[in-house]
């Protein structure tokens, strides 16, 4: 079954930046994808439309049934509550402990503005503490988010998309600013859980042997248009980096479109 | 812009593979003075110019200043005689007023521009309008003086409640202040967090207290604490006005001549804003926990010398057992969390206590915004009242104090500022004695030292003036010296590995970097300057402000709001002018 489905989706920023170009392609449920592509590619962007952060030029957006771009409020936060979201650079709020970072992941399902972490039902605290235990990171729940390792932020990050008890995960460049020793937890971590739990993952990433190990499909972006779109198994490393196109005639990148 | 230089990019990139470089035929290597550079070399020009103007146009000069020595060694020995103080009880009494209705109306201004920050910020409001009208009420409430809103209250609330009148008059004038730096906190604050809880499906206001405020708050309580300080000084003046507490007390004294009670009185004052100022340093440092303390504050040397006595002890471990906390998800009563929470819990009843100490008349309160279109007739039309040429040739002075005041301040903080700072100076000991120097000179409220200078030179510019350039140089000086420490070392290294002596180092890139900065800070100073020298006026410094005050006295309200228009109109025109020379600098 298709979890999620771009239709002729195009997304145009301006005044003259194309980040989507007439992109078609359905994702199945229960697998893990990986969108390749320099930065500036169009992989953040394409991320952003499946959750409705962008909404389409032109084109539709289908995710888990429910049209995206066109949705009203209440629908795309009913949606968003089963799409988790795992960013670059963490996005934890470092002055909060890190059980309540994984606490607000949950908001979504729970009425009204919340406080600290007294304020979350014992149910959410529990599941968050579960989830925060699947990281590896239990040990750690009272500690500020900001005394944390890079990759222990990126657990922490991890399991507040997880709280929300998602059937999608999206993950924009989860470890690109990580090390190679953190890379390799994070990315097995999300992979291992995606398994347990049969989420759909999409993940963005630029290094070709990271997406080769992990993907079983990837999906490859240059300039906002779908270059490649084959089963992992299939691919060679040459094929891989043909994506980034010769390294000769790249033209500097446009540069990184500003999120929302 | 952009385009250009990148294909000059290209272009050089293509000789590398073999293309000969295309003939230079543009030899010049002065550039051509843009506009821009003109305009902002202008501006700068009119400002110096105008400092040494108005210092020639208001006499302050070294004669003036020895003939006030001479006052001053006549006024001690004749005039004062002992200094002379109200009951203990009384002045208790009349301390706790006037800290009762600055918490009130900073607790009010607090809350306010929070609200205001969050409607007028990019990222927690998305509806352009409401931003555009959050703003406009910030710029207005900066605009209007709080000593003629203080005049205003006071008339609609009547003298029975002047102290809700006060505290709607800073509360109110706290938001020009705190809206815009709530404003600017939430804005540059990281708004990832914020949209990580948006693609959970969570609503704005959960965005709001989940992501936002937790992370903006150490900067809510900072700048908070900070304005406390501000509208503390701020309340003696409205003293003038009717406020009760201290500065009533203070005017009635002086008022009378009994100098011997007023300067006692004002010593009591410089006491109370100095402790004040101690509280808040160690209130912010509590409350912030890691945020870095301000490095100008008494506690920042205290920590200093304790920083120094720790580092020779072992550090003990630190860490809580995890292994003890089974399945709990509610933090451990630990000694930080028990000091947290207390922290938070004492500051709530002190602000409870306040609105009860306040005494605050709320008959008289709802009487009066009844009463607010009957008293809104009083102060319009404006009039002159027949004055009007003295009224402008006395804000022409007003602006004079300021631009004389800034001149005088900046000169002072620009060598203070710069041996204050750390990676400039040439060794510790200098840091250590400027900075000491800018922690004693930013103590004292200069309404407190122009009192004092008025009482001992006599009425007039020149003291004013003195008193503003004293809390120029204070408050510069911090600000030039964290400019300077905030510029970018690494170029500076870069400069010195190519063999620059120190001095070279520092006009090469220090000031480069930095001055973009320092003369933002050099028109804010004179934004401050000349707001304070309206309010100076006051007490008997010079310019407009004693017109202002006149005129509340006899009634004649009408010519209050002509005076509080050409105050405001003074402010926009300077804020304008400030935001071009900002543009100018970017």
């Amino acid at each position: 079954m298709s979890a999620i489905t771009l239709q002729n989706v195009t997304k145009k920023f301006p005044p003259s930046t194309v980040a989507a170009d007439d992109i078609s392609l359905s994702i199945d449920a229960g697998t893990f994808t990986v969108l390749l592509g320099l930065s500036g590619s169009g992989k953040s962007t394409l991320l952003r439309l499946i959750n409705g952060l962008h909404t389409p030029t032109s084109g539709s957006v289908t995710v888990l049934g429910t049209e995206v771009g066109t949705a009203r409020r209440s629908q795309l936060r009913q949606v968003r509550r089963d799409i988790g979201m795992v960013f670059q650079q963490f996005h934890l709020v470092g002055s909060m402990s890190t059980l309540e970072n994984v606490c607000t992941g949950a908001l979504g399902s729970l009425r009204g503005p919340r406080i600290g972490l007294f304020s979350y039902p014992k149910a959410v605290r529990q599941r968050a503490l579960e989830q925060l235990d699947r990281v590896g990171l239990a040990d750690q729940r009272f500690q500020r988010a900001d005394t944390l390792s890079g990759g222990q932020q990126q657990r922490v990050a991890v399991a507040r998309a997880l709280v929300q008890q998602p059937k999608v995960l999206l993950a924009d460049e989860p470890v690109a600013s990580l090390d190679p020793e953190s890379s390799h937890q994070v990315m097995s971590l999300i992979a291992q859980i995606a398994r347990e739990d049969q989420l759909t993952v999409v993940c963005s990433l630029h290094q070709v042997e990271l997406a080769m190990h992990w993907g079983d499909r990837i999906i490859g972006l240059r300039q906002g248009k779908k270059v490649m779109d084959e089963p992992a198994a299939n691919v060679t490393s040459e094929d891989a980096m043909s994506i980034y196109g010769s390294m000769a005639s790249a033209r500097p990148a446009p540069p990184e479109t500003a999120a929302v | 812009m952009t385009t250009l230089t990148r294909e000059r990019a290209d272009t050089r990139a293509v000789p590398a593979g073999g293309g000969a470089r295309p003939q230079l035929t543009d030899r010049r290597t002065l550039r051509p003075p843009s506009a821009r550079a003109l305009l902002g070399l202008a501006i700068m020009g009119s400002f110096v110019a105008g400092g040494i103007w108005s210092l020639i146009e208001l006499r302050v000069n070294i004669a003036s200043l020895i003939v006030g020595y001479e006052n001053a060694v006549n006024f001690f020995t004749n005039r004062v005689g002992a200094l002379q103080l109200p009951p203990l009880g009384e002045l208790a009494q009349m301390t706790v007023m006037t800290l009762a209705i600055v918490i009130c109306a900073t607790a009010l201004g607090m809350v306010l521009s929070l609200i205001l920050g969050l409607l007028a910020a990019t990222n927690t409001c998305r509806h352009a309008p409401v931003r555009a009208v959050a703003r406009v009420i910030v710029i207005v409430m900066r605009a209007v003086p709080e000593l003629i809103m203080a005049i205003i209250f006071i008339r609609v609330f009547g003298f029975g409640a002047a102290a809700v009148a006060g505290i709607l008059a800073l509360g109110l004038n706290s938001i020009g202040m705190l809206g815009k730096f709530y404003t600017e906190a939430i804005e540059d604050h990281d708004d990832g967090p914020r949209q990580a809880l948006e693609t959970g499906g969570s609503v704005r206001l959960q965005q709001i207290f989940g992501a936002t405020l937790p992370g903006i708050m150490p900067a809510v309580v900072a700048h908070g604490l900070h304005r406390f300080d501000i509208n503390l000084r701020a309340s003696v003046i409205l003293g003038y006005v009717g406020l009760p507490g201290l500065g009533m007390e203070l005017s009635s004294a002086l008022g009378v001549g009994n100098y011997s009670l007023g300067i006692g009185l004002a010593l009591v004052i410089l006491g109370i804003c100095i402790a004040a100022e101690l509280l808040s340093g160690f209130l912010r440092m509590k409350l912030l926990g890691r945020s870095e303390p301000s490095r100008f504050g008494f506690f920042w040397l205290v920590g200093k010398m304790r920083r120094r006595y720790d580092a020779n002890r072992l550090e003990a471990p630190s860490g809580a057992r995890p292994a003890a906390w089974g399945e709990r998800t509610t933090p451990p009563w630990n000694g930080e969390r028990t000091s947290r929470f207390t922290y938070i819990g004492l500051f709530g009843l002190v602000i409870l206590a306040s609105v009860w100490l306040a005494d605050i008349d709320w008959i008289a309160f709802f009487h009066g915004l009844l009463s607010i279109p009957a008293v809104a007739g009083q102060f319009i039309p404006p009039s002159d009242g027949g004055i009007a040429e003295r009224l402008w040739t006395t804000l022409l002075e007003t602006i004079q104090m300021g631009l004389a005041a800034t001149f005088l301040g900046a000169l002072l903080a620009l060598p203070v500022g710069v041996l204050a700072a750390r990676n400039v100076a040439p060794n510790r000991a200098v840091v250590q004695f400027f900075r000491t120097l800018i922690v004693v000179t930013r103590g004292v409220p200069e309404l407190i030292l122009a009192i004092i200078l008025i009482v001992i030179m006599g009425m007039g510019a020149v003291a004013g003036v003195l008193a503003l350039a004293v809390g120029a140089m204070g408050l510069l000086s911090k600000l030039v010296a964290d400019s300077i420490e905030e510029t970018d070392i690494r170029v500076q290294q870069a400069i010195a590995t190519g063999g620059a002596a120190r001095t070279q180092v520092f006009f090469a890139s220090t000031v480069r970097q930095a001055a973009p900065a320092i003369v933002a800070h050099l028109f804010y100073q004179l934004d401050v300057n000349i707001r304070a020298a309206t309010l100076l006026g006051i007490v008997g410094a010079g310019g407009v402000g004693y017109y202002l005050l006149n005129a509340n006295r006899v009634l004649q309200f009408e010519v209050v709001t002509y005076i509080c228009l050409m105050i405001v109109g003074v402010i926009l025109l300077l804020e304008f002018i400030t935001s071009v020379m900002r543009r100018l600098l970017r």
